[in-house]
């Protein structure tokens, strides 16, 4: 096998993805044996305009003028990868969508909200600007994961993210339910992937990465609603991570 | 039948013992609810628990079992079995365990579940503490005579009855100082299995082989739909099963990138894409729907491994039934309705 | 209420104490290495394979068997063999490419290694059709499996009586084993063949149509067991026809496919209600699954 070229870029995002790679230490050594990696904002500082075999974008598609930097990197690039969930669904970032723009921008940046790096449209995932050929969810990306994908990647495997709920992983793990424990849990229509991460911490998972295919979204709302919450309050939590998936 | 007795405070140090010579498995407290997990003292035992989040499955048959290692040299298989022991299993935990020894031997040997079993010796126990949504009873359950090594009887202060069941068990007796039993307390022992009845709080009405012959027949019945339309189809109600053994293969590379692993791990068939497969050229998927595949569970359990098992494959431990989110994987209610119509 | 059933008593000599060596040999999931002999793309997504076990052994398969076939790193799936056991020193599979395991598969040249467990299941009961007319109806990739079973009356033709064959691809460019289907054209003692594509071409002179449509050009003795091998969607109509002939169920068998994980009876991913496709078939008496919901 040639030793695959990859870069890393980063959009609208928290960098949190990056770091969640930066810090594999070992793995990442191991990793860097059969990549080379041309371009990392996190951990290196060139950056060059060379072919790669796989670009990894992180954050999502918020303003229109960074399209054409999208468009540069498919072209530079055999593979794009579409990494957290701000790139592959938008993410939490997508939670404004809802939200008159203007009101948030005060509301966080004060004075500043009139600076023009702040203008920005709907937050929308990489794939509403340039082709992805995969989507990696979570919030930040599972290190386990993102190396599997990866390496099926690698060796031109199509790599699958699973199509089951959290459950399932949480299951495994032997957890107690967050609601036998009288707390709620998204756990239930979110695609798991994580190795139930949040639950295994004894926090509720909030589906960051996503939903499954068919999510049963009434039966969570009613569920949600049961645990004694306010069922406006119940929607918008079904809504938090997934706003592009759940229109209103 | 051999019997002997273990007086309440030969319990510790035979514990002890034990864990000091192998590994040494049994209930522990995690919070509300209890774990079959490593003991590293005999204080963690709590053999008065109800039941267990998992069933000890989880050792014979992991929720991720290497099957194949391979790397540019070659492949091998991993059949590597860790004596154990397995300590404080309840009666329709361990009727559960032979269910699962016959479907692994049936056909064709599955030696990757059958000699971690073989490596395993299980101490089984009488039931302190019914689980809240138990219905052992019903299922037959709630006495077993074989399947296990030792079996304690906890008859109260004086402490537990002991069965020697095979040589296995039989080895166990060095670590312990154990007595001749008093005809009054082998009496005891018996009343203690075969006295109580009425236990569990949910009861099916009807013997199981009535009720898997009517559930055979009600395919069509409107009580599928109407559960699974709260249904997640998040597979909780499956994982959790000490009689499911459903598993999905996969295959991953180390990071070297040339080395890796085929593995199986824990499936449940009410997740979406249990039975998608492509078929000429498009795919299928043989129970789309989610009452399809909540209807075939309840079906499995009731039905369908019958002829094989020779009878229901549920043991009525209530495990599904407190796992399931929705409150809606529980046999009892849904078995009881077909039989009422 | 206490049930003391007795459960699976008389069952438990099944639990045995083999030792290290036997359990290795026995090993359900290690495959064997096969060489690939000949490799050659035909169809639009498919191609075909022949292969030999690298330590020489034969597959001694039934026809209508299956085997897992994969390569490590990518995975296994589960397909039909497609010569006979009369046929000695090879064997040969078609792949179709549609998911990650196939497409690598697919991409194997002559001299690579594929990894083969079986053969598994159960395959046609060449016995049962031993003395009477036979009757194949396979569509697409339906023929793959069933061609183990043309070899093998081809080969033992004293054995059988009348035999004709079905065969019907979507267009031309989806038909199969070109080789075969060319002499199978010419052969006519010991083949009856008609062949149709649902749409034709230009250059397509032959029949256009579904495949029942076929039933038109022959006839088909009450006597005759038949084969069905196809798409879902296939079986009802076949079988109607098959009906109006009046063939009873019990000479009627199909070969059905389902998502296989383990190919020996364990993982449950091939369940249809209490049967296993991939131990009680995937080839099954139609009066036996007739009635069986999810069968078809
Ligand atoms: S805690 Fe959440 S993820 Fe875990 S089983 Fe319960 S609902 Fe599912
Ligand atoms: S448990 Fe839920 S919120 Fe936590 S990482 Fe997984 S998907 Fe995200
Ligand atoms: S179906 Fe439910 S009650 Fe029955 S054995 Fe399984 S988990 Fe226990
Ligand atoms: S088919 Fe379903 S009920 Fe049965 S063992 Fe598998 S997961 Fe469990
Ligand atoms: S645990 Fe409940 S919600 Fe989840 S799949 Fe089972 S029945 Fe459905
Ligand atoms: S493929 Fe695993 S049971 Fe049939």
């Amino acid at each position: 096998m040639k030793i695959p070229k990859v870069a890393f870029f980063d959009f609208t995002s928290c960098e949190g993805c990056q770091v969640e790679i930066a810090n594999f230490d070992q793995d990442l050594l191991k990793l860097l044996q059969v990549v080379e990696v041309v371009e990392f904002r996190e951990i290196m500082k060139e950056t060059c305009s060379e072919p790669l075999d796989i670009a990894f974008i992180e954050g999502s598609f918020s303003r229109e003028k960074d399209r054409e930097r999208l468009q540069k990197i498919r072209q530079r690039a055999n593979l794009v990868v579409a990494y957290g969930s701000c790139a592959a669904t938008g993410g939490i970032n997508a939670l404004k969508n809802h939200k008159p723009d203007y009101k948030y921008k005060v509301e966080v940046y004060g004075a500043d909200a009139t600076m023009p790096h702040l203008e920005t449209q709907k937050a929308l995932p990489i794939s509403a600007a340039i082709p992805v050929d995969l989507a990696i969810p979570g919030c930040p990306v599972n290190r386990q994961e993102f190396v599997r994908l990866v390496s099926d990647l690698l060796h031109g495997k199509a790599p699958t993210i699973p199509n089951y709920p959290v459950c399932m992983e949480c299951k495994k793990k032997e957890n107690i339910c967050r609601y036998e424990l009288q707390d709620t849990c998204l756990g239930v229509v979110a695609r798991a992937g994580c190795g139930a991460l949040c639950p295994s911490n004894g926090i509720p998972c909030e589906a960051c990465r996503g939903f499954v295919d068919n999510p049963n979204l009434d039966s969570l709302v009613e569920l949600l609603i049961k645990t004694g919450m306010q069922p406006a309050y119940a929607m918008a939590k079904a809504r938090m991570f997934t706003a592009n998936l759940v229109e209103e | 039948m051999r019997l002997l007795f273990l007086q309440k405070e030969e319990l510790e140090p035979f514990v002890s013992r034990l864990i000091a010579w192998q590994e040494v498995v049994g209930p522990k407290a995690k919070k509300n609810r209890f774990v079959f997990d490593k003991l590293e003292s005999p204080a963690e035992l709590r053999l008065d628990y109800d039941t267990t989040i998992l069933p000890p499955k989880k050792y014979f048959f992991q929720p991720q079992q290497d099957l194949i290692r391979f790397s540019p040299e070659g492949f091998t298989g991993c059949i590597e079995p860790k004596p154990r022991i397995i300590f404080g299993v309840h009666p329709y935990d361990i009727k559960a365990i032979s269910m699962l020894d016959y479907l692994f031997s049936d056909g064709k040997k599955d030696w990757n579940y059958l000699a971690n079993r073989q490596a395993a010796t299980i101490v089984g126990i009488n039931v302190h503490q019914v689980f809240k949504t138990a219905f052992f009873e019903s299922m037959g359950a709630s006495i077993v005579t074989k399947g296990y090594d030792l079996f304690l009887t906890d008859i109260g202060e004086e402490g537990f009855v002991v069965e020697v069941a095979t040589d296995k068990g039989e080895a166990l007796l060095a670590y312990g100082h154990f007595t001749q039993v008093t005809p009054d307390q082998a009496q005891k022992r018996r009343k203690i299995l075969y006295g109580q009845s009425d236990r569990c709080s949910q009861k099916l009405f009807n013997l199981p082989e009535e009720v898997s012959e009517k559930v055979a027949l009600s395919f069509y019945h409107p009580i599928w739909e109407e559960m699974a339309s709260r249904c997640f189809s998040c597979g909780a109600c499956n994982l959790v099963c000490p009689t499911c053994y459903c598993f999905d293969v996969q295959d991953m590379w180390n990071l070297d990138q040339e080395s890796g692993i085929r593995f199986r791990t824990w499936d449940g068939c009410l997740t979406e894409d249990f039975a998608k497969v492509t078929v000429q050229g498009g795919t299928e998927n043989f129970r789309q729907d989610r009452s399809s595949r909540y209807r075939h569970r309840i079906m499995r359990k009731a039905v369908y491994l019958n002829s094989k098992l020779g009878g229901p494959a549920c043991v009525g431990c209530g495990r599904c039934a407190s796992a399931c989110p929705a409150d809606l994987a529980n046999p009892v209610p849904v078995l009881n309705k077909i039989m009422e119509g | 209420m206490n049930h003391p059933y007795s459960y699976a008593d008389d069952r438990e000599e099944k639990l045995i104490t083999t030792e290290g060596a036997e359990r290795e040999e026995e090993n359900i999931f290690l495959p064997k290495p096969a060489r690939v002999l000949q490799a050659q793309p035909m169809g639009r997504t498919e191609k075909y394979f022949r292969l030999a076990f690298s330590d020489g052994s034969s597959m001694g398969h039934q026809p209508g068997q299956i085997v897992e076939a994969s390569l490590f790193g990518y995975g296994e799936i589960p397909l039909g063999i497609a010569s006979s056991p009369t046929r000695e020193g090879y064997f040969d599979l078609l792949i179709r490419k549609a998911g990650r395991v196939s497409t690598a598969l697919w991409n194997l040249e002559i001299g690579d290694t594929m990894y083969i467990r079986g053969p598994l299941g159960k395959g046609f009961p060449v016995d049962e059709f031993k003395g009477h007319d036979v009757l194949i109806v396979a569509g697409g990739i339906g023929l793959c499996p069933t061609r183990s079973m043309i070899e093998y009356i081809e080969d033992r033709r004293e054995e059988f009586g009348h035999f004709t064959l079905f065969f019907g691809a979507r267009t031309p460019k989806d038909q199969l084993f070109p080789n075969d289907l060319a002499r199978w054209r010419e052969e006519i003692d010991w083949i009856e063949y008609h062949e149709t594509v649902d749409q034709g071409s230009p250059e397509w002179k032959g029949n256009v149509g579904v495949i029942t449509t076929l039933f038109a050009k022959t006839s088909i003795s009450k006597g005759c067991r038949v084969i069905i091998c196809g798409p879902p969607i296939m079986y009802k109509f076949v079988i109607k026809e098959l009906k109006k002939l009046g063939i009873p169920d019990a000479h009627i068998y199909v070969d059905l496919e389902r998502r296989m994980k383990c190919g020996v009876g364990k993982c449950g991913h091939c369940q249809i209600n209490g049967l296993y496709v991939c131990t009680d078939g995937p080839v099954f008496n139609y009066a036996r699954i007739k009635n069986l919901e999810e069968a078809f």
